[in-house]
Parts: structure tokens; sequence; C-alpha cells
């Protein structure tokens, strides 16, 4: 009820999903600040950190974010709602790239591919993605935890295999091929009438290709979000935190065990299939040795550091993995300068990084292998490799615990329970 | 539920009677699609309009004539606060029965000794446990009792007896003598006269058994009035619609029933129920009522919250929560001095206070919103009062009784006094005993006497026709009047002096480690004392002082527990006299129970059976 937040009158107020004032003025201007970004404005590009956003190569790491989050969301539909830890993400993000490409890719000698429009290809990609997840799903009611991760391995081997004996769909080996643009058009016209993939002028503004790929996967992620989120105050959704909290007793509360899994490994392969044929299509050209467990493991680790079960969570933590290296990237390039140049501390960047040959470090710029000194691109796997370690030790709940915890502080005013 | 009101025109009687049935009427008529219940139920407060809140009543209503009854028959009611208890009160006096309130606490010696004094023929028992103790009695003991009704089937659906009714089966003969005579509740309403009982209260019987007062519809229409209409308890401002009340405690007490239901009807604010009393700040805290009434033990419970989950707290917060209470102290001593009112040095204070600390405590603590607080029924420790005050929650301390109807005296916003209970109403009959010093009332909410006891009736009037309320006071300044006792409590020690033990044993209870204190002295040398600790608080106190205990006597008996109340005695010595200082005390070794009898159902202790059951302990101070 309005002035008094705890007092709740239906069932549909208390699982609103802004509940307070505050949370949809705070959400209003996040989307405002979002639709912003991308752009120079006159005062805005002051604001040092949004202004970066401004930059291409940025935008572009922004993008490659905004498709891991949907893909994490799903994970954590998955993982975070249902209990159910797999590690064959990337098996399903692939099932929607190769569905993308077979669906929307140019036919050659060589390869095949129909040629469809987006709007057929993108949704089929989750489509299929989805049925390819309920023929997993029975799997996953016969075994549990460790041995549902185990399972689920078996799939990315399996799916590399495959891209290698269907090499006229995945391409040939080391290569990939081509997948079909961000553009929409109503069938095969030559001319899209919305293009995602190339500079163009939208009402009063110009934007180049980066920017509008930005705006076509906010818009995609503000869909998906929504979605799940609304998927986890479901009866659906309700069924899945049964299950994960635990399986037998929701079953004996008449949870039907088989069917809660089954649609959570559906949906979850869905937001998978439709992230993977986006990031293919974004990327332009991948092969087929992309969608490893590594990938599958990133997710993982998404989870991990944003919090389990959440969507800002989920949000958090991809945007913390894949904006982190290229923060690293920087930093070090910046520590490099300063090594070079006259600064008071040049001394101490000195020691830490290796700029030339012969010169001593612990990190190196110019260096590519492993070893010592250790390479810049190195240093974030380590880094994130120590951010697991951290959070599972110290704040199992990740990023969305740790925000729950400030929050809480502020709540208890003045009191500490 | 559709809603059929039948209007009447108001031809048919020259001045309609105002009942607190009437009264709902009007509310489901002219405004039906407002909140007038609030119940919590699977977590959820369902709400009741007026129109569904009234269309209840008048199921109920014809119920009651389904089964008979008849005008003046007593319809009793034993259940904890619920909608059902305000729609069958509302009902009763719509058929122009009598409501008669059961603590939901009582024994079922006490169920039994009250259903055959007031002799119900009605009665509403919440649950299995509240039949039971109905069922215990001989029907024969009770002849006229032809209805049990109760609200949860839980466990009751087994028993064969045939007074037993559903709630639901109750409403629905209701409907159907509704639908079979549209005009018969309402023909019995427009009967209504102003001198009809409508309903007994029963006394808590600190000293013999209850004796059921009973108001008429006069004394109600007037207690309204002079309560909650201008120039009433709160001043200028007058409570609306849309204020909210949250209700607790016992509904058959006075006090709620003018605090929650009368409110409601002659208000039209919203009534929601609290789950139960454990949980009453958790309800405060989501509902965060705009008016509040509480008795001092909550008060002091609530204040005591505040203690300990602050000293409880981080250590940040709690040295910010420390200087703010210093803060509170400050504005607090301010405003009392000011008669409740900002003087510009709180106001100033208040400022940096209120962000900084207040208004998240009043948030805590469900009172954010709350314009005005009462607190009555008992002395309240003027610490707590100054606490509240400072952190801005406005508490006034009330007092009057069942007799008059609540009607007595209040402290007024602008006018408060700490350690008084206010002035008079102003133009009723008040008056101080020229000899003993007896506060005396005569006004139309005095009551029409005592159930079936003529000769205690008489008692309570003195020749000139004024109620003795049984309360010694004084005149402070000449406006506001300070309780100093119950008449008959007053002791006279062995050496011949008057002394009001409840003065001191207040004083003891202020302490936050002290529940319950009993000064003995009557035809003594000396005064000493029964001391009960408040476990929560000082099982706190010993966690801290890494003081091991198992049960509450054995924590009570814990040395440096009796050097702690040691202190207490030893503080409240110093504000008397020294023949009124306590000289010994012994520890109550166990909580008291109003089922064990030494409490009475409003928490009072009971001093004759305090003497009986731990004698050993007095006799073994004066050995």
């Amino acid at each position: 009820m309005r002035g008094r937040p705890g007092l709740y009158t239906s069932y549909e107020a208390e699982a609103a999903l802004l509940p307070t004032r505050t949370r949809k003025v705070a959400l209003g201007l996040l989307i405002l600040v979002l639709v912003l970004m991308p752009f120079s404005l006159p005062v805005i590009d002051q604001i040092p950190f949004v202004r970066f956003l401004g930059d291409a190569p940025w935008l572009r790491v922004v993008n490659r974010a905004l498709i891991f989050c949907i893909a994490a969301l799903g994970l954590n539909l998955l993982a975070g709602l249902a209990g159910q830890v797999s590690l064959g993400h990337a098996f399903f993000m692939g099932v929607g790239a190769y569905t993308a490409v077979l669906m929307g890719g140019v036919s050659t000698p060589h390869l095949w591919g129909w040629g469809l429009p987006m709007w057929l290809w993108l949704p089929a990609s989750g489509v299929v993605a989805a049925g390819v997840g309920i023929l997993v799903a029975p799997a996953a009611v016969r075994v549990r935890g460790l041995y549902l991760a185990i399972t689920t391995i078996g799939l990315v081997f399996i799916g590399l295999h495959l891209s290698r004996v269907f090499e006229e769909i995945a391409g040939p080996g080391a290569l990939g091929r081509k997948w079909p643009k961000l553009q929409l058009r109503l069938w095969k016209e030559e001319e899209p009438f919305l293009d995602f993939s190339g500079n163009g002028h939208w009402f009063w503004f110009d934007v180049n290709r980066t920017q509008k790929t930005y705006y076509f996967l906010l818009a995609l992620l503000v869909l998906f979000a929504l979605a799940a989120a609304n998927l986890a105050r479901s009866r659906t959704g309700r069924s899945w935190a049964a299950i994960r909290d635990r399986d037998v007793a929701a079953e004996i509360m008449g949870v039907a065990e088989f069917r809660a899994k089954t649609t959570a490994f559906a949906i979850s392969s869905f937001y998978a299939g439709v992230a993977g044929a986006l990031l293919a299509s974004m990327v332009g050209q991948m092969n087929p040795e992309a969608w490893n467990l590594l990938l599958s493991v990133e997710f993982v680790a998404i989870l991990l550091i944003g919090g389990m079960g959440r969507v800002s969570g989920a949000i958090m933590g991809t945007f913390f993995v894949v904006l982190s290296p290229r923060f690293v990237e920087q930093f070090i390039g910046w520590t490099a300068d300063q090594a070079e140049g006259d600064g008071l501390f040049s001394g101490f960047w000195d020691l830490l990084v290796v700029v030339g040959s012969g010169d001593f470090g612990l990190i190196s710029v110019t260096q590519q292998a492993l070893g010592f000194p250790l390479p810049a691109s190195a240093l974030d796997e380590i880094i994130y490799g120590v951010l697991i370690i951290v959070f599972l030790l110290f704040e199992p709940l990740g990023l969305f615990g740790i925000w729950v915890k400030v929050r809480n502080y502020w709540k208890g005013w003045p009191f500490s329970y | 539920m559709a809603l059929v009101v039948e209007e009447r025109s108001s031809t048919d009687a020259p001045a309609p009677t105002v009942t607190v049935a009437s009264l709902a009427r009007d509310w489901g008529i002219s405004d039906p699609n407002r909140i007038a219940m609030r119940e919590k139920d699977f977590g959820i407060w369902q709400e009741y309009s007026w129109a569904r809140t009234w269309g209840l009543v008048m199921d109920a209503a014809h119920g009651l004539l389904a089964l008979g009854i008849d005008v003046g028959d007593r319809v009793s009611i034993q259940a904890e606060n619920r909608p059902e208890w305000v729609i069958l009160d509302l009902a009763a006096v719509a058929v122009r029965g009598i409501t008669v309130g059961f603590y939901p606490t009582n024994p079922a010696a006490e169920v039994k000794y009250l259903l055959t004094d007031c002799g119900a023929t009605v009665h509403l028992a919440e649950d299995q446990e509240q039949v039971d103790r109905v069922l215990e009695i001989d029907p024969a003991a009770v002849p006229n009792l032809g209805r049990i009704i109760y609200c949860e089937p839980r466990g009751v659906h087994s028993y064969s007896d045939d007074r037993l009714m559903d709630w639901d089966d109750f409403l629905a003969a209701g409907r159907q003598h509704r639908a079979e005579n549209p005009d018969a509740v309402v023909d019995r309403m427009a009967e209504a006269r102003p001198d009809d009982v409508m309903t007994l209260v029963y006394t808590s019987g600190t000293t013999g058994p209850p004796k059921g007062a009973m108001l008429t519809n006069a004394n109600t229409e007037f207690s309204i009035t002079r309560i909650m209409g201008e120039d009433g308890l709160r001043g200028k401002r007058v409570p609306t619609a849309d204020d909210l009340v949250v209700t607790y405690l016992p509904l058959c007490h006075v006090a709620e029933r003018i605090f929650s239901t009368w409110h409601m009807v002659s208000c039209g604010l919203c009534l929601n129920f609290a789950e139960s009393i454990d949980t009453v700040t958790v309800n405060l805290r989501e509902v965060q009522p705009t008016l509040f009434f509480a008795v001092p033990r909550i008060w002091e419970k609530l204040h005591a919250t505040v203690m300990i989950k602050g000293s409880d707290s981080s250590p940040f917060k709690r040295l910010w929560l420390r200087s703010g209470l210093k803060l509170a102290g400050v504005i607090g001593r301010e405003k009392v001095a000011n008669g409740g009112l900002h003087t510009p040095k709180s106001r100033l204070l208040n400022l940096v206070g209120y962000p900084l600390v207040f208004r998240a405590l009043q948030e805590r603590l469900g009172l954010r919103r709350c314009w005005h607080a009462g607190s009555g029924a008992a002395p309240i420790a003027p610490e707590v009062l100054e606490f509240f005050t400072g952190i801005g929650v406005p508490v006034y301390e009330l007092y009057g009784m069942t007799e008059n109807s609540a009607v007595a005296t209040g402290n007024f916003p602008g006018r408060m006094r700490l350690g008084t209970v206010g002035e008079p109403y102003p133009d009723i009959g008040f008056r101080l005993d020229e000899e003993t010093g007896e506060i005396q009332t005569k006004h139309p909410g005095v009551f029409a006497g005592y159930w079936n006891r003529p000769e205690q009736t008489a008692e309570t009037f003195t020749e000139d026709g004024w109620l003795m309320t049984g309360d010694v006071g004084e005149w402070v300044d000449g406006t506001h009047i300070r309780i100093i006792d119950r008449i008959k409590h007053i002791i006279i020690t062995a050496g011949g002096k008057n002394i009001s033990p409840s003065e001191i044993e207040n004083s003891l209870k202020t302490s936050l480690y002290v529940k319950e204190a009993m000064v003995i002295g009557d035809r003594r040398k000396f005064l000493s004392a029964l001391i009960g600790i408040e476990l929560d608080t000082v099982g706190d106190w010993a966690l801290r002082k890494n003081i091991p205990y198992t049960t509450y006597r054995d924590l009570s008996e814990k040395p440096e527990v009796l050097e702690l109340i040691q202190g207490v005695v030893n503080e409240a010595n110093e504000k008397f006299a020294r023949v009124e200082s306590i000289r010994e005390f012994r520890m109550i070794p166990k909580e008291l129970d109003h089922e064990d009898g030494e409490l009475t159902a409003t928490q009072k202790i009971k001093r004759s059976a305090m003497e009986e059951a731990f004698g050993g302990l007095i006799e073994e101070m004066y050995a």
C-alpha cells in the first residue's frame, strides 16, 4: 500500500516486480542512462564513466556483455533458480548459433543455408535449443548435483564432435563460417528495412552500427530480463525453487519434479540458443571450437560472482566478468605509461611491468606466451580465478549478496537486525 | 457480497437512538467502499469494506434472531481480536442484545463463573481450546446457553455436542432468516432505546469475583462524543475515516473497545487486527497506525526493545543511536516541560535528530505516522513517556474506568504534565472527596450498575449519586490530577503511617529489569517487597555478563541478579521518605500467570492470592 510498504492487501502487490516508488524511479533512471550512454551528449559526456561508452571499442565489449547477460539469465534460471548445475550451456548456445546459420546463412556448394530473415532464425534458434534441452532433461531427473554437471560436460564434447561431422553446417574446421547479419527484413529481399549492422541515421541522430547493435541488444535484454524476473515469481518459478531447495520434499508437496526440471532445461536452453545466435552473428564469423567447456565455465563463474538466483545478480556478474579483462588491460597499459614516464611512482610501476626486453617486472605488456613475466592477458584469468575463490569463501551470494548486505545495513538503521 | 441496506425514513421514530450498530450502518450506506477492517490471513491483509462489514453484521444479527435472541439477552464472546468479534458485537447491539466479552486467557473456572453470572444464551468460542472450556461446564449449570458458535472448525468437527455451531452455518442461518424476514433486524434496531444495556464489561476482579458493569447506549454515545469529538481527547484535531488503528489488546476491556470498535463506528477509520500479541511489533511496522493506544507494559516493552536492539547493533550504529537517544532525552524533557509542545530549542534539535535517528526509530516501532498515542489502565514510567515524546511520538497519559465509560481525565495536547493523568474533561461532573481524596464522577457516561448486583451497585455511588471510582487522587496546580493509589490498597504500617504501595511499586517497575513488584507492609514494622524480574531484559543482561542460567527461577536467584535488583531497590528508596523505604525484598520464584490465579486477566496482581502463594517468603522477611 502506498506510503506503507509493509502493508500488502493482495498477493499481486506482494509479488510486484517493483514494489516501491523508489525502485521504479531507480529503474527508470537506469534505463534512461543506458539509452543515452552511447551518445556524446553535451553534458553527459563530461561524466567520465558514462562518456567512455561513446567509444566504439568499449561499446563493442558492452554489446558482448549484453549478449552474455541473456545467456547468463538462462543459466541463472536453470542453476540459480531450479538448482540444476549445468556445464553444457555452451553447447546450447552452439545449437542456437548453428540453427541461426543454417536458417539464415548463405548457401554455397559446400555449405548449407536457407537465407531466411532474422525474425525467423532468431526465435528458431531458441526453440531448437529448447527442444534439445527437453531431450536432455530426463538425465537431470536421474542424476543430481555434481553428477549432473559431469553429465552435461558430455554435451559440450558431443557438440564439438557433431560440428566436425556436419561441416556443411559448421564450416570447415578452423575457419568456421559467416553468420547472417543482424538485419530485419520481411523475406529474402536485398534491402533490410531495419539494419543493425551498418551505419545509418535514426530520427535526428547519426548512429553507427555498434550503437545500433547496442540498442537492439539492450531492448532484447530488457525483454529477456523481464521474462526471467516474471518467471521467477510465477507458479513455474516457485516450483523450481521448491525443487532446488529439496526435490524430494517438493515432490511430496505436489510439485511435479519431471515437469519442473524439463521446463527449466527448456527455457534455460531457449535463452542460451538465442544468445548463441546473437553472439555468432554479431561477431560475424566463428569456428566451432568457440563453444567449448571454457565458455560454460565462464557462465558458472558469472553466476558465482554475481549471485545465484537473481536477475540483477546475473547481470552484475556478467558485466563484471566480461568487462574486467578490458579494465585490466587498460590498467596495465596505464602502468606501462607510468613506468616509462617520470612520475613520482614510476620506479614502483617499473618494477611491476615489463615494457621492453631486458626489463624486469612481473607482468609483461609485450610478451604473449605464458611464463615469467606474466602476459597481461593471463592476468585477468588469474584475477577472476581468485575472485571465484574469494566469493565462494566469503560472499556466496556474490555481488548481489554484497548489495543485499549494504541495503540491509541501511534498512536496519539504527539497529543491526 | 451484494449489499442490501434498507433505509428507513426518519419519521418512524422522533429521534432514533444512536447505537454502535446504527453508526456502523450509516457508514455502510454513506461510504460502502471504504475499508473498515483488515485482517492478516495467509500473509496478506484481507480487507473488509464497510458494505461487506455491514452485510456481515446484518447476517449475524438475523442469525441471532434465528437463534431466538430477545431484547436484553446476553451474547458472550471469548476470542482473540478478529473480525467476527466486532461483527457479533455489533450484531448483538443491533438486535438489542447485550455483548459480554471474556478475556481469551480466562481459564475454564472463570469461564464457568462468567457464563453463569451473565447467563448468556449464545456464546462465541474462537477455537477448540475455547470450546473445551465451555464444554467442561455441566450443561445444567448454564441452562440458558443454547448455542456455542465457533470460528475455527479445526478439532471441533468431531465434537457431538448439539449446541455447537460453525460460524459459517450461523451466518447462513442468518441469511436464510433475512430472506424470510427482511425487516426483522431493521425493526428491532429502530426500537432501540438510550437506556438499553449494550454491553457488560467485567471488572478485572483484583479483590473479589469479577462484576459485570452495564453500559448503555446512552453511555456509549456520551463516551464517543466526549472522547472522539471536538475538544475531546485529541483537542482540536478529530480522527477521520483516513486514520488507521491496530487492535491487539483484549476487546472485552473497555479501553480497547473504545479505541478500536467505537472509534471505527464513530469515525469510520480502518481497524487492523494484529495476528496475535506476539506479532504486534511486526504488525505495527506493517500498518503504521495513525492512532495508537497501549498499556504501560507495551510502551515499556517497545522502549526496552529499542534499548536491547540498540546495544546489540554494530559499534558505529550503537554510537549513533546512543547520541540520538541523548538528543531525544533533551528534546523529551524540553517538550514535557512545555506541555508536550515544541520549544524553539527542541524544534531545532529535532531538525537534527529526526533525519538521523528519530525517523528510522519511529519507522521501526511502527509509529511514524502516529499523531496521537495514549497510555492508560496503569501508571507509566516518566522516563518512558519522555523517551517517546523525545523521538516524536506524542504519548498522552489518560485515566478512566469502565464504570464511567472511560470519561474522566486526560492529558490534552499542549497541556500535558508528566506524572499526572491530566485534566478532567470539560463540563463533566468531577470532584475529589474532601476526606479521602477519592475521585468521584457524575456524567451521562456513568454506568447503569453491576449486573444482578444491586447492593454492590449502591455501594459504588455516594448518597448524592456520584460514582466512587475507588482511586485516590490529588490536584496538581489545581488543574491536573495525580493518582495516588486504589483506596483499598493504602497501607497503614504498624507505626500508623499511611503509605501508597502503588507509588513505590511503580517506581520499582520503572527499571527495565523489574516486571512485577508487590509492596507489603500493612500492620507490619517496615515495608518489604516481592519482586519478579523481566526475563527478557535480565536474561539479556546475564548473557552480556557471562552469567549462565537455566530457568526463570535459577536466573532470579543468582547472587548477581540479587545485587542488580538491590541496586534498583536502593534507587527507588532514594525517592521516598525513610518510612516508605523497602528494607527487605525477595524474588518471586516463578513468572506470574493468569492461569495460576496470581494475576487478573489484565495482568494486575491479586494481592490475596499472592499472599497465599508466597506467604512463606513474606514471613521470612519479617522473621
